[in-house]
């Protein structure tokens, strides 16, 4: 490149308006240039003797190494699942219960499990299972439980899915009770946590609530919920109805939201994700569901 | 040897006013459609709701906007302002001068208006629906008429080469564009391609990766090699190199479409070829750059008074860069850890803002006072923009690729038991702090941009007063 000046131009002239023609060196092509442009070239002959290259008639050479995208992919996903085929074996012939005296076989588990629920739980239930307030998705770190949360517990929520239903009370969406009733109601709740700020709707609310509205029917005479609470020394129906007693709300803490829940009542769905199950692509097999059982029961709440 | 004698034809100047105007004007709308979408891929509830500016209908908007409005300006202002002076001969027609400036304008008009209607082919940079293709081929006829007609009228001995890449672009995005639109209509609005399933896949990157080639590459170096040696007043470095780069880079690109579909339906022999002629194209690509740089030896100190010169030196030192790590990201290995993640969309970027943008930007300073006969307005605020352009890119790249890359890491990461590490809303939420700097970067780009609108604002309107 040194030799620019040496280099004579190649005569052509064009456009000499400002008084400087464009011109053009006849310089050699640039040795290190050409040298890499042939050695892509032998670079690229040398692929297609190894590879799939060239189309001929209805076929192609197959290249003498005879790979091919699918061979590769087949044999990687052998290897993969060759790794796995024991131990997914023994997890699924294991009760949950014996996987999870086995530290290394829960291990396993628990990180199968990880990753199946970030991709088909985390959008509801949060990366880590932490639930989302503003769609009243239950924490799932925490010790509260709707269904309970021992381990086949968890694996039938997760395989048949809930329904959860609160219904509405007031009478404009739906219920028997008009808005001085739902307030009253909403201050016997709060009463519980020790919140109420007026004594004698408390008192009235408290007659609704193990009367006429019934709500001890699902969430117990002392307002724990389904899972803990009694209704006449009885236990309850299995329905999913949330202690009311502790400071975990699914639907928001605060009383308008409370009183929300009580006047139009509230749905929650969690769906199956059992073989039944009928949605596309919310289907895992059993041996997946043991694994984010395994995993879900991991996260703390379930100790 | 050089016949200057006879008089100085009458250039047709005023086209060449409309397109450049028309650049300028579209650069800005491509580049702010652009900042918005960064800005919605950040914080999604930028669309708040609405259908007509979602990502998935400004998305298209803005890559014809900037591909095919503002570089498709560019390109006919350049081709018609350089096919003139280096044949010495008006443009053949001014009918269809003007013919191809309102019928460009009105085919970015419609996608402007039907795009965010949601009409579209779903064919990317191929999206114009039916009708709108066939008023893209008209112009195209056209142009390329009036190109040739222009050529054979000239009145000096040889073609000059940057004429031979102006017009490998025309012939085969005309070809490209219409077998890519090969269609069926059942209405005004929708139609069914005639090719199926991984056929019309293969066609579509056909299309599409040599749009990249032949607009963005082969054009774009059609007009390097006209302003960057006239810009440096020197003869441009090697001929031989010209012919044979030229030559090797028309037939080696049309063969490396496959590389968009490794790891595919697309048959194995077919994605090896598309990798192979990729890495074939490499040293082809890099004579232009070497041309270019080369034809500055001898002349390094102007790029120290010369902001215009500087805007082409990084634009083909990005282009180098940029068309060195393209060859490598088809290789189908590091292809199976880029495809589908953002270091694409940082590779597309530092070609298209580094080299066709900047040096698209350098073209406009370099033809503005010549075209309206006055000095620029201020050689400081092609200065500035010249760095806030390349810092914009600078910040845009480098963002997408550790975005990308570890996007791409993310979604192959395993655990010891063989089990994925992360799940894909985990890969999502890692990348959000790159999506802010890529937009930032954006910004900058943009405010660049619009410091270019003013002074060119500036220039023209003093050549008014004058």
């Amino acid at each position: 490149m040194s030799d620019n000046q040496e280099v004579s131009t190649t005569g052509h002239q064009w456009d000499d308006e400002e008084g400087y023609p464009l011109q053009e060196y006849n310089n050699p092509l640039p040795k290190w240039w050409l040298y890499s442009f042939y050695a892509t070239i032998i670079w690229a002959v040398i692929y297609w003797i190894l590879y799939p290259a060239w189309p001929i008639g209805n076929g192609f050479t197959k290249g003498v190494l005879g790979w091919s995208m699918h061979k590769e992919l087949r044999e990687e996903m052998d290897e993969a699942n060759a790794k796995k085929k024991v131990v997914n074996e023994q997890l699924a012939s294991m009760p949950l219960q014996e996987i999870a005296k086995k530290n290394d076989l829960l291990q396993y588990a628990i990180s199968g499990g990880k990753a199946i629920f970030g991709d088909n739980c985390a959008p509801c239930h949060g990366q880590g299972g932490i639930g989302s307030k503003a769609g009243g998705f239950p924490n799932l770190t925490d010790d509260d439980w709707l269904y309970g949360g021992n381990l086949e517990t968890i694996e039938a929520t997760i395989t048949q899915g809930r329904t959860g239903q609160m219904p509405a009370h007031l009478k404009a969406a739906g219920g028997a009770f008009d808005e001085a009733q739902v307030n009253d109601l909403t201050q016997y709740v709060l009463s519980f946590s020790g919140r109420s700020q007026d004594a004698a709707a408390s008192k009235r609310g408290d007659a609704l609530f193990h009367g006429e509205a019934g709500c001890n029917g699902c969430h117990g005479d002392q307002g724990n919920g389904s899972l803990k609470g009694t209704m006449a020394g009885q236990a309850l129906p299995p329905v999913g109805a949330p202690n009311l007693t502790d400071a975990i709300w699914l639907h928001g803490a605060d009383p308008v939201s409370i009183r929300e829940s009580i006047a139009k009542g509230r749905m929650g769905v969690m769906p199956a994700w059992g073989k039944g199950s009928k949605e596309v692509g919310r289907q895992l097999d059993p041996l997946a569901i043991k694994q984010v059982t395994l995993y879900v029961h991991s996260l703390g709440g379930g100790r | 040897m050089h016949q200057t004698s006879g008089p100085k034809p009458v250039y047709d100047y005023d086209i060449v006013k409309y397109f450049t105007i028309g650049a300028v004007v579209y650069a800005i709308v491509g580049f702010l459609v652009g900042v918005i979408l960064a800005l919605e891929l950040t914080f999604p509830g930028l669309n708040a709701d609405i259908p007509y500016i979602t990502f998935g209908r400004l998305r298209p908007l803005h890559t014809s906007a900037v591909i095919f409005a503002f570089g498709g300006s560019v390109l006919f202002a350049t081709s018609y302002y350089i096919v003139q002076r280096t044949c010495r001969v008006r443009l053949f027609s001014d009918f269809l001068s003007r013919f191809t400036f309102w019928g460009w304008n009105l085919v970015v008009v419609l996608v402007v208006i039907t795009y965010p209607l949601g009409l579209s082919q779903g064919k990317e940079y191929a999206e114009p629906i039916w009708p709108i293709d066939l008023l893209i081929t008209v112009v195209w006829v056209a142009y390329f008429i009036n190109y040739v007609g222009t050529l054979a009228r000239r009145q000096e001995p040889h073609i000059y080469v940057a004429n031979w890449f102006y017009l490998a672009f025309i012939i085969t995005v005309a070809m490209l564009h219409i077998v890519n639109n090969l269609a069926i209509p059942v209405n005004l609005t929708d139609s069914y391609p005639i090719f199926s399933g991984v056929q019309d896949a293969m066609i579509q990157w056909w299309y599409g990766h040599n749009a990249v080639g032949f607009f963005l590459t082969a054009a774009f170096l059609g007009l390097m090699y006209y302003f960057v040696p006239k810009q440096a007043e020197r003869p441009v470095y090697s001929y031989r190199l010209s012919i044979v780069h030229f030559w090797a880079l028309s037939f080696m690109y049309i063969w490396a479409g496959p590389h968009h579909l490794h790891y595919t339906a697309l048959p194995d022999w077919a994605g090896t070829l598309g990798a192979t002629f990729s890495i074939m194209l490499l040293l082809p690509s890099w004579g232009g750059m070497i041309n270019g740089i080369m034809t500055l030896s001898g002349a390094w100190h102007k790029l120290r008074t010369d902001p215009i010169l500087r805007f082409f030196i990084a634009s083909l030192s990005f282009y180098g860069m940029s068309t060195f790590e393209g060859p490598m990201m088809s290789i189908k290995s590091v292809n199976a850890l880029s495809h589908y993640t953002d270091w694409t969309i940082g590779h597309v970027h530092s070609g298209a803002l580094g080299w066709v943008a900047m040096v698209s930007f350098g073209a406009i300073y370099h033809m503005v006072p010549r075209l309206w006969g006055v000095a620029i307005h201020s050689t400081r605020l092609i200065n500035l923009h010249f760095w806030l352009a390349t810092i914009g890119v600078v910040i845009y790249i480098v963002a997408m690729w550790i975005s990308g890359i570890m996007q791409g890491l993310m979604w192959r990461a395993y655990d010891s038991f063989g089990n994925l590490s992360y799940s894909f809303a985990e890969t999502v939420a890692a990348m959000h702090p790159y999506y802010l700097i890529r937009a930032i970067g954006g910004i900058v780009f943009l405010a660049g941009a619009l410091v270019m609108a003013y002074n060119v604002y500036m220039t023209i309107r003093g050549a008014n007063k004058g």
